[in-house]
């Protein structure tokens, strides 16, 4: 050794052999700990990034360790006095690095005494590295439980596929919802869209976006339905056929032949076709006027909309009684409402789209609602879901809305603690939306619920069927026929035409049966 | 303060001290813990009160010392009628040219080697006489001080039986020895090598390997030793673990009446210095504070009657206080 500050490198390169696979060792521990929590966390708590997370704390456990290394690396007087310790030199080195800026020939002496020591001694061995059987023990503790964890199937797997598969099944509800709102806004320049429809559409995909899981997010759709439906009128098919039967009146004469045509071609044309025709009426033949005023008289009988009727009737009036500016006005006055239809039917179309495209969200959205039942009612089952058989389950209300317009509504009931729930009545052929309220009365959940029963598949005709609290009639567990009763009912709403909304109490309510 | 560079080569003082080792071995059988100790004692310039059963070697280690360093050397029998004078010396009246006047006659104090034997045989006043001069290293007489031959190195010797009519030395007296050494009996190895070299026709003579001036020059090397602050810190807890008030240890607190004075620490600093040269070593070593521990603070740590009543010595204390207090701690 030439100098004292070699004998310090030498010992520092000996610490760090020794202390850094020792740091490296905690590191280790800290790591698999770390991973260890994590992957017991994880099966409590549903965490999409388990693996990322758990592997983080391999670099943060190393980083930590290293940053303890480098603060705790003992400084030369201290590495000078274990080095005296450690290779019996007898504070050779301690005493001759406190003294480095001393001179004389005593402290010459012990420099030169101290390195010659030194240089005998082997340096490398002043800090032999060391492994502590115990703490290796626990680390091969900590990697076994973290090792196991990440092995063994997670609890929170099947959960966070299902919110996987609802977070894709509401995106792509939304995805479709969105569809139909930029196609309506791209045909702009044909067909000028409905603001109104624009709107609804809107706050439609948002809500589905921001639902917490498909269930919630059908409850979006009805409202939304019943909104634009609300933008139709039922007079439209009315005054659509009123329209048809005027077109094919005009086509049967020579004036009005050409009117009759662009009717047929769309109300819009037909209207500025009207109105060219009451410019003409004075420039017409006699016979050619009491065949249009007869054309609109035919009409005008055929007419199912009391104002085209009208309006036609006063045309034809007119026009046989010569007053040709009364004719004109009545035309004009046809022109404008074929002028209305046109608009009606151009928001009648964009409300059809929309509720397509609704529907569309809501078969997706329902399907996975169905599968996350089924898959709620399997871990019920099982007994490993918390929630089984506890809360308070809303009841469901259904209405019924006949053709007539005067709609009613049905309550249904509810059960698991005590709900209330309100339905709404869709809307068919020219009927009036309904609406219902419903209440519904529950057990607590350590109550076991019975239903009148029949033999359900896989139990025997001969069984025993038990008897209910206080009852003399058969019983059936309810749990034993819920998901059949559901299934059924599912069935029957999908090969019939009921409304979209009912579909959906009939499936939120048994949904809710088979959660309780 | 510029420290004084040593005068003589350190490794000189180490092959005097263990030349003077080697030539007092010749004729003084086994000891060697004593040798050791008086070695260190006469070059850090301190006393030694050398304790034990009469007819060990006692006397004969201080001749022998005397001869091997060519110094000169008296011999002081304690006993309960010796007078100060007869230690110090005394005016006497002297007739020159019929004018009587008064001379100083100097007593045997006046040597740079003084056995006192059998010092608790004397008064207090007779002992506080010799203690003045150890720690003076003067004598008054009348108006007029002088001072003793340097070196100055006092051999005491008392006898730790036959009490009866004794005066033991008070603590206060006792802290001014540099050293107290015990001395053990020979054992049967030893005893049979006396009676070899002390019964047949030839006693073997020492040659004088050194001389008052070496002394002086060692003493002077000793000091400037150097020691570790965390050597210094180690010595310096020791004595602090001696202190009954100050200590964690439980048998301190019980059977201690009073520690080490910083005469110990002293001690324990010097004797250390001094051992390390003897070792061949240029700065002190843990194990140096460690090995002149027992001599350095046998006599300054006094024992409660507990002690005595247990069978505790002191010996055992201070090597349960080398024990206790670790030099981890006291390391940087």
């Amino acid at each position: 050794m030439s100098s004292l500050e070699a004998v310090v490198a030498a010992l520092r390169r000996s610490d760090a052999r020794s202390s850094v696979p020792r740091f490296f060792v905690h590191a280790a521990v800290g790591a698999g700990i770390w991973v260890g929590a994590v992957l017991l966390i994880t099966r409590l708590v549903p965490f999409e990034r388990r693996l990322q997370l758990a592997l983080l704390g391999v670099p943060v456990m190393l980083a930590v360790a290293a940053t303890a290394w480098l603060a705790s690396r003992p400084g030369p007087g201290v590495l000078m006095s274990l080095a005296d310790q450690s290779l019996g030199l007898k504070e050779r080195l301690s005493t001759a690095w406190e003294r480095r800026a001393s001179s004389g020939l005593m402290d010459d002496l012990q420099r030169l005494d101290a390195l010659q020591h030194a240089k005998r001694a082997r340096l490398a061995r002043a800090f032999p590295m060391r492994v502590n059987r115990r703490e290796v023990g626990v680390l091969a503790m900590v990697a076994v439980a973290a090792l196991l964890l990440a092995i063994l199937p997670n609890p929170m797997d099947r959960l966070l596929a299902q919110q996987r598969a609802d977070a894709a099944s509401q995106a792509a509800a939304a995805n479709a919802v969105h569809a139909v709102e930029a196609k309506i806004a791209a045909n702009a320049t044909t067909v000028p869209p409905d603001p109104k429809v624009q709107k609804i559409l809107g706050a439609t995909e948002k809500q589905i976006r921001q639902a917490p899981d498909p269930r919630q997010a059908l409850q979006a759709i009805s409202p939304a339905e019943q909104q634009l439906l609300q933008l139709s009128d039922p007079q439209t098919p009315a005054r659509t056929s009123t329209a048809q039967n005027l077109a094919n009146s005009l086509s049967a004469t020579k004036a009005g032949k050409a009117a009759g045509q662009a009717l047929t071609a769309s109300p819009a044309k037909g209207a500025q076709a009207l109105r060219e025709l009451a410019s003409q009426l004075q420039s017409l033949s006699p016979q050619e006027r009491a065949q249009l005023a007869q054309a609109l008289a035919t009409a005008a009988q055929h007419a199912q909309d009391p104002a085209m009727a009208a309006s036609l009737s006063r045309a034809s009036s007119a026009l046989a009684a010569g007053d040709y500016a009364a004719a004109a006005a009545a035309l004009s006055d046809m022109a404008s409402q074929l002028d209305s239809l046109q608009a009606q039917q151009n928001t009648d179309a964009q409300v059809a789209a929309a509720i397509n495209s609704l529907e569309a969200a809501r078969q997706g959205l329902a399907a996975q609602a169905d599968r996350d039942a089924a898959a709620a009612s399997g871990g019920a089952g099982a007994g490993a879901s918390p929630g089984a058989g506890a809360g308070a389950s809303p009841g469901a209300g259904a209405g019924a809305s006949p053709g007539a317009g005067a709609g009613n509504a049905n309550g249904g009931n509810g059960t698991g603690g005590t709900g209330n729930g309100t339905g709404s009545g869709g809307s068919s052929g020219h009927g009036n939306s309904g609406s219902g309220t419903g209440s519904g009365t529950g057990s607590k959940p350590s109550e076991k619920l019975f239903v009148p029963g029949q033999p359900v598949p896989g139990q025997f005709e001969n069984d025993p069927t038990p008897l209910g609290p206080g009852q003399d009639v058969p019983l059936t567990p309810y749990t034993q026929v819920v998901q059949a009763y559901g299934k059924a009912a599912l069935d029957a709403t999908d090969q019939s035409l009921i409304p979209g909304s009912e579909r959906d109490l009939v499936r939120e309510y048994f949904s809710t049966l088979g959660a309780s | 303060m510029i420290a004084e560079e040593p005068r003589v080569d350190p490794k000189k003082v180490t092959e005097l001290a263990t030349s003077l080792e080697t030539e007092l071995g010749r004729l003084i059988v086994g000891q060697k813990e004593l040798l050791r100790d008086t070695v260190i004692a006469l070059i850090g310039g301190g006393h030694i009160l050398l304790e034990g059963v009469p007819g060990l070697g006692k006397t004969m280690l201080v001749r022998s010392l005397g001869q091997a360093l060519d110094l000169t050397f008296s011999r002081i029998q304690f006993t309960p009628d010796l007078m100060p004078a007869d230690i110090v010396g005394t005016n006497i009246i002297r007739e020159d040219s019929g004018r009587r006047e008064f001379e100083y006659q100097p007593g045997p104090i006046f040597a740079s080697l003084v056995l006192a034997d059998e010092v608790n045989r004397a008064t207090p006043k007779t002992q506080s006489a010799l203690l003045e001069a150890m720690q003076e290293r003067t004598v008054t007489v009348g108006n007029e001080t002088r001072a003793l031959p340097v070196p100055f190195f006092v051999l005491a010797t008392q006898n730790p039986i036959e009490l009866e009519g004794t005066y033991p030395l008070p603590e206060a007296q006792l802290d001014r020895f540099f050293f107290k050494a015990l001395v053990p009996f020979p054992s049967e190895t030893e005893l049979l090598e006396i009676a070899r070299r002390t019964t047949g026709a030839t006693i073997p003579e020492l040659h004088a390997i050194g001389d008052a001036e070496s002394i002086i020059a060692a003493q002077q090397v000793a000091r400037e030793v150097p020691i570790a602050e965390h050597v210094l810190r180690y010595a310096g807890r020791l004595i602090i673990a001696t202190h009954p008030s100050r200590t964690e240890l439980d048998s301190v607190r019980k059977y201690v009446r009073y520690g080490a004075s910083p005469r110990g620490l002293q001690t324990l600093v010097l004797a250390g210095k001094v051992r390390a040269l003897l070792e061949g070593r240029y700065n002190v070593a843990f194990e140096d504070v460690a090995a002149v521990a027992r001599p350095a603070l046998r006599h300054r740590v006094f024992l409660q009657f507990e002690a005595e009543a247990d069978g505790v010595t002191t010996d055992q204390i201070i090597d349960e206080v080398l024990e206790r207090t670790t030099k981890e701690s006291a390391s940087p």
